[in-house]
């Protein structure tokens, strides 16, 4: 017994010893690594620090080119290569970038100028040329990107699309540095819905429209005009971006970024270790972040808001329309009392680390269309106010099993549906069924269980009977115009909300006068207005955009849209 | 032997057109599509979706779809990706050098720890080192390889910094350089290490088995009558003996040698087939899912027949016909 005793001794021994040798020659090749490491950048020791690295949890798919990309981070990494014509500001109002423009007496042609000199990165000029050049890309009927709706509004593009005509009617190339665009209709979004990316079109000549999307230029050896350039992509791991000197705001103060795949189970400890220097991040982490001193969380209003949407009807496919024809959310007062029974601030808390604001529309407060606060009903926590409009409504409770009946006297149940994800999912799902139910209101999950994301929004599409009400989020463009998710007629009004004064304001926000920005603001307020008093889906709460930043990094400018605005004004303080 | 190996490649192939089949119709019945999480009200428009779905033949009925993919597979076209729009077996000959250089460095590991337990636990059985070898095995058995991988990233790449926790180099080192290798060694460590010593349960329990069972032969009560030292009988004598069944199991790691590490790979942000795998069922990219299902199915049905043929091999006993 004691002699096996000691052989298992020695063996733990034994392995202890392999064990540690084994980790004593991956530190050692851990320090040739560095030593070797050194020594290519010998040229300077902060040439190596003065490059900041950026966290995502999806790997690159690596299409550099705007106009065919279709993912998340491919953009990312196109905010640090590329610029177009137009910008977006803390306000998202669009101002001029690469170009500036006038728009004509009718309304109906822009012209645009471009600044002279901007260069691309293999070292030629960017002219009006390279932007039409990509329109004309986007709506040539070989193209298979997915961005034709931001050519279709000029005059003629879904002519060329269609291949009735070999060029867009409505551009006109005045010189290099000047073109016009004629569009088909009054909008006043035209210019939001204007393609703002120009391609370098010597870099891409030769190469058929169809082949372009797997061209060795654009997804090896990309060249954008923004104020870094891609140097290496290492597939679903890095990509290393460097530094353009000639970039026409100014050279960049950084040598270079690197967009790194990370899991996001590990992003706190690698912001520790410094192995990133700026990441967006969810709520859920700003506990374990906030506990890091060299790690800063920057908020700032986002462009992103959650409701719980209202089932008014069902989309016929034949003819694309919604139609308004399930009664159970007919009554006004219903609505306003299942939005006093939902305690919004404490599920904030609860769930959202209170990284959220209480919405009481649909329009996010970064917008500049954004209602005053003081303009909507707000909506308080009021269980009370929310059963006396039940009653005043006809929502009683008749067979005294404390829930209500209808107005006829038959049961009343609300099936309330919620995708799976997060834990918090799982709480924020009840803590809403828990609400209804206290104010008399019998609301049972939908399926009995969290749905599987891609089934619930199959579920949305097809207007399953089993999604009564239904949390949904939406992140918004920076177009104010909601009408692509509020419209009459709209795929994505997943309630198939349908109204009249809807839909007339909505256009009206589109129309001729609103081209007056007062104007327009004032209808979407009313709009607003309409929405907080109407309640078609019950707003919730709009999330703030959280980011983890590494005190090095400084110059870092957030706002709704993203993080990237003049990243060439990025630099590292030690 | 030819001919017993003819015959299992040709029944090789219903079953390939029968496992087809299955993951064909499971695929297509998860919900969505690659483009249900594309609906973004400021960049696409519903047409667009539609266009596309109507071009991919996603509207076609499933029968037909089958039809046509396993049409194209046969002839070597294996689709093309929906999310990275290259070609899926691009795409996977891409991944493949990381996942088997993962999965050759962990197997290495598992031989190693595996036989040095397996012998111990062989030569003392029912002792306190045995019983502490396979309780140590069966919890790594039990431990599912993310948890084991997160722990061993706290620890030894956050607190110790001894290793990277994620991807397949480190960034920025030309190819083919010293450096390149060595940080490419430096990065595989931490997850073949995981991987390696979380896989060590059934080749240690097998080779202490098989080594009780050869000490209690006449041959090894021959050796020990002739006074043959006892560390010369287990090493040479019984050793030799208990290696041969396990040189079979070669055979089924071949497949495990691609698809080992399917969550492995993921946590450490280790592009290799695994990390594509999952990411392809998460995102509906039909064309690489089916792809690498088809390798995995074909390299275990291979690696079992290996498996079999190594058996006629090792031991004349057992004929192939």
């Amino acid at each position: 017994m004691k002699k096996s005793a000691l052989w298992a001794f020695m063996l733990m021994l034994v392995t202890a010893l392999f064990l540690a040798a084994c980790n004593n020659d991956n530190s050692t090749t851990g320090k040739d690594k560095e030593k070797d490491k050194g020594d290519s950048t010998k040229t300077s020791e902060t040439a190596k620090n003065n490059v900041v690295t950026f966290g995502t949890d999806q790997a690159p798919e690596g299409v550099f080119d705007p106009a065919f990309n279709g993912s998340i981070v491919d953009s990312y990494i196109q905010n640090f290569t590329m610029d177009g014509i137009y910008d977006v500001n803390d306000d998202l109002e669009y101002v001029p970038n690469l170009a500036t423009w006038e728009i004509s007496e009718d309304k109906l042609t822009y012209t645009f100028s471009f600044k002279k000199g901007v260069k691309w990165h293999n070292g030629e000029e960017l002219t009006g040329d390279d932007w039409v050049f990509a329109l004309e890309t986007i709506a040539n009927k070989d193209y298979d990107g997915p961005r034709f709706n931001y050519v279709e509004n000029i005059k003629g593009a879904k002519a060329k699309k269609a291949g009735k005509a070999d060029k867009i009617e409505g551009i006109e190339v005045v010189d290099p540095y000047t073109v016009k665009i004629t569009f088909d209709k009054v909008k006043v979004n035209n210019l939001e819905n204007l393609w703002s990316y120009p391609m370098p079109k010597k870099h891409y000549e030769g190469i058929a429209v169809k082949d372009l999307s797997e061209s060795k230029q654009v997804r090896e050896n990309p060249v954008g005009v923004g104020p870094f350039k891609v140097k290496k992509v290492v597939d679903g791991e890095y990509s290393e971006l460097e530094r353009f000197d000639d970039y026409w705001k100014g050279k960049p103060q950084l040598d270079g970024v690197i967009v790194k795949v990370i899991d996001p189970s590990l992003a706190a400890g690698a912001f520790q270790n410094g192995e990133i220097d700026i990441m967006d991040i969810r709520p859920q982490a700003v506990k374990e972040l906030s506990a890091l001193k060299n790690v800063r969380i920057e908020e700032t209003n986002g462009v992103t808001y959650s409701y719980i949407g209202l089932r008014f009807g069902h989309r016929d496919k034949a003819t694309l329309k919604n139609v308004a024809d399930f009664d159970k959310f007919k009554s006004k007062e219903l609505r306003q009392a299942l939005l006093y029974a939902i305690n919004r601030p404490a599920m904030i808390d609860a769930f959202l680390e209170g990284k959220a604001k209480v919405a009481n529309t649909v329009v996010p407060r970064a917008f500049w269309t954004a209602a005053e606060e003081s303009d909507l009903n707000q909506y308080a926590h009021n269980p009370e106010k929310a059963k006396e409009l039940l009653k005043s409504a006809g929502y009683v409770d008749i067979n005294g099993d404390g829930f209500v009946e209808d107005p006829k006297g038959k049961p009343f149940k609300i099936l309330f549906g919620h995708y799976a994800g997060p834990a918090a999912f799982e709480g924020r799902s009840q803590a809403i069924i828990q609400a209804w139910n206290d104010i008399g209101v019998k609301t049972e999950q939908a399926t009995g269980t969290l749905i599987e994301f891609n089934l619930y929004n199959e579920m949305k599409k097809n207007d399953d009977a089993a999604l009564e009400a239904f949390f949904g989020t939406w992140s918004t463009g920076a177009d104010p115009d909601p009408s692509g998710l509020w419209g009459n007629d709209a795929e994505w009004n997943f309630g198939r909300y349908v109204d009249a004064k809807n839909q007339k304001l909505l256009d009206q926000g589109l129309g001729e006068e609103a081209f007056d920005k007062d104007k327009r603001k004032q209808i979407y307020v009313e709009w607003q207005k309409y929405f907080n008093e109407e309640l078609p889906a019950l707003p919730l709460w709009e999330g703030l955009d959280l980011y983890g930043i590494n005190n090095r990094l400084q110059g870092v400018h957030i706002n709704a849209v993203g993080f990237q605005t003049d990243v060439y004004k990025w630099y590292v303080e030690e | 032997m030819l001919q017993y190996t003819l015959r299992r490649f040709l029944s090789m192939i219903p079953l390939l057109l029968l496992i087809s089949v299955v993951v064909f119709f499971l695929a297509k019945m998860m919900p969505g599509d690659p483009f249900a999480g594309e609906i973004n009200p400021s960049n696409t428009n519903p047409q667009y979706i539609e266009e596309m779905r109507e071009k991919l033949g996603y509207n076609d009925p499933i029968i037909v779809q089958y039809g046509r993919w396993v049409g194209k597979f046969i002839q070597g076209d294996f689709g093309k990706s929906t999310v990275y729009k290259k070609p899926a077996a691009e795409i996977i000959a891409q991944r493949i050098p990381n996942t088997i250089f993962l999965a050759l460095t962990s197997l290495v590991f598992t031989y190693f720890f595996a036989f040095l337990m397996g012998m111990y636990a062989g030569r003392k059985p029912y002792t306190l080192g045995d019983n502490l070898i396979a309780t140590y095995n069966y919890l790594a058995l039990a431990i599912p390889s993310f948890v084991a991988g997160i722990v061993a990233i706290y620890f030894f790449s956050f607190k110790l910094g001894w290793f990277p926790f994620n991807g397949s180099v480190g960034v920025g080192i030309g190819e083919g350089t010293w450096a390149y290798y060595m940080s490419r060694m430096h990065h595989v460590l931490l997850p073949a290490l995981i991987l390696g010593l979380m896989g060590t349960a059934s080749y240690t329990q097998f080779l202490r088995n098989d080594i009780i069972e050869n000490s209690r032969k006449d041959f090894v009560r021959t050796a020990r009558a002739k006074g043959t030292k006892e560390s010369k009988i287990y090493n040479k004598h019984i050793l030799r003996n208990s290696i041969i069944p396990i040189i079979t199991y070669l055979g089924f790691d071949i497949a495990t040698l691609i698809s080992g590490a399917v969550i492995t790979e993921t946590i450490f942000t280790y592009p290799g087939i695994g990390a594509l795998f999952l990411e392809s069922v998460g995102r509906r990219d039909y064309a690489v899912m089916m792809s690498i299902t088809m390798l995995l199915s074909f390299l275990t049905l291979f690696g079992n027949l290996v498996a079999d043929i190594l058996y006629g091999v090792v031991d004349p006993r057992i004929r192939l016909d």
